[in-house]
């Protein structure tokens, strides 16, 4: 009969209440059980918000590039007067790395034509919109404020050309000035940033220019003469 | 996820308090040692088990959430570079309809275009065209993925 008073002993003690130990092993357990789900939560939020930034930003760059197709498919032969020599010049600069040309696309809404300016910078793909007026939007272009567009990635451009054999071979320079006209087609390649590479894809745009010639400036190599 | 735990931690405060509770009438009644040693005991292998079960579900519910936004983000930016390439070849199957001979330029070639039929002439034309309408088709074969339209093609001679 000596077991059952030990446990009523032992059970006695018991009823003091908790032991230091006890009370630290369990307060120790909680707080490695809340913060394993707080830091579950935290993992899960921060991913979360890191992949509606991703669809965001997909989002976004799928409109930007819609933008830019539809903006070159509109692509208008605007003229403007050289005021050193009197000529009337066709506006547009095209580079194997920046496109500057007016469209009748504008992403404002804005009445009239529009020059746009893409080219590629450290950060990324710039884009520059002023309204084309009547005389050469080099000089607006330079004095409005770029927006970064296409983020991480590079822009590279080629230029569809029928020569006198009726060949068409892509031209990585058009200068609208030599040229006196549109391209057939422009060609942009959106190149990713090295560092990006693994999360994003090159993706090409092939737009048509329909609208390729003045009404009164012709190219010389139609006619014979100028 | 919270008010849960708070709840399981109320009922664990009941369970005590019933224990001491029992404990002091074991005292005064004096109830067999042997009930009372078992309620010292701790928790049972099912409740261990239900415990268990209930946070590996809460858990799995957290990762498949997880995983299912990236997954999201993920087919997003894939189908926006599928739009771009399949837009971008059905530019230039249009450019080619005109220009016969244009210099291949797209590096991505995941759709490729195939010429089809004339379209059918109309019963009567007031002149005859060096233009044709033709059908083509943009297909990426590994996805099954198909698109037709017609195009204008300029014939060797007016028809």
């Amino acid at each position: 009969m000596s077991w059952p008073l030990s446990k009523v002993h032992l059970r006695s003690s018991s009823h003091k209440g908790f032991t230091l130990i006890e009370v630290m092993l369990s307060l120790a357990l909680t707080s490695l059980i809340l913060g394993l789900l707080s830091t579950g939560v935290y993992i899960v939020t921060e991913d979360w918000n890191r992949n509606s930034d991703v669809l965001d930003e997909s989002l976004d760059e799928a409109l930007v590039i819609l933008q830019i197709d539809r903006a070159l498919h509109g692509a208008f032969p605007h003229s403007f007067t050289n005021e050193e020599n009197l000529t009337r010049q066709i506006y547009f600069i095209g580079e194997d790395n920046s496109l500057s040309w007016v469209s009748t696309v504008s992403p404002q809404r804005n009445a009239g034509l529009t020059a746009w300016e893409l080219y590629s910078s450290e950060l990324g793909v710039q884009l520059s919109l002023v309204p084309a007026y009547s005389d050469d939007p080099t000089q607006r272009h330079s004095q409005s404020e770029p927006r970064l567009i296409l983020e991480g990635y590079d822009i590279e451009f080629a230029y569809l050309f029928e020569d006198l054999d009726e060949r068409k071979v892509w031209r990585d320079e058009w200068v609208g000035e030599e040229m006196l006209g549109l391209p057939l087609a422009v060609y942009v390649n959106l190149i990713p940033f090295d560092e990006y590479e693994d999360r994003k894809q090159p993706i090409e745009i092939v737009a048509r220019i329909k609208n390729n010639q003045h009404r009164s400036i012709r190219p010389n190599f139609l006619f014979g003469t100028q | 996820m919270l008010s849960h735990f708070k709840v399981a931690s109320k009922s664990q405060v009941a369970s005590k308090a019933q224990v001491t509770f029992n404990g002091q009438v074991t005292a005064v009644t004096k109830i067999t040692a042997g009930a009372r040693i078992k309620s010292n005991e701790g928790f049972t292998l099912l409740e261990v088990i239900v415990a268990l079960t209930i946070t590996g579900f809460i858990l799995g519910g957290l990762f498949s959430l997880v995983a299912g936004s990236k997954r999201l983000a993920w087919t997003s930016e894939a189908s926006l570079v599928r739009a771009a390439r399949l837009r971008a070849a059905t530019n230039f199957a249009l450019l080619e309809n005109e220009f016969s001979d244009v210099e291949l330029i797209l590096e991505n070639y995941d759709y490729e275009a195939r010429a089809g039929e004339m379209l059918e002439e109309p019963l009567r034309k007031t002149e005859a065209s060096v233009f044709n309408l033709q059908s083509y088709e943009i297909s990426n074969d590994d996805r099954d993925e198909r698109v037709t339209g017609s195009r204008w093609i300029q014939m060797e001679l007016p028809k």
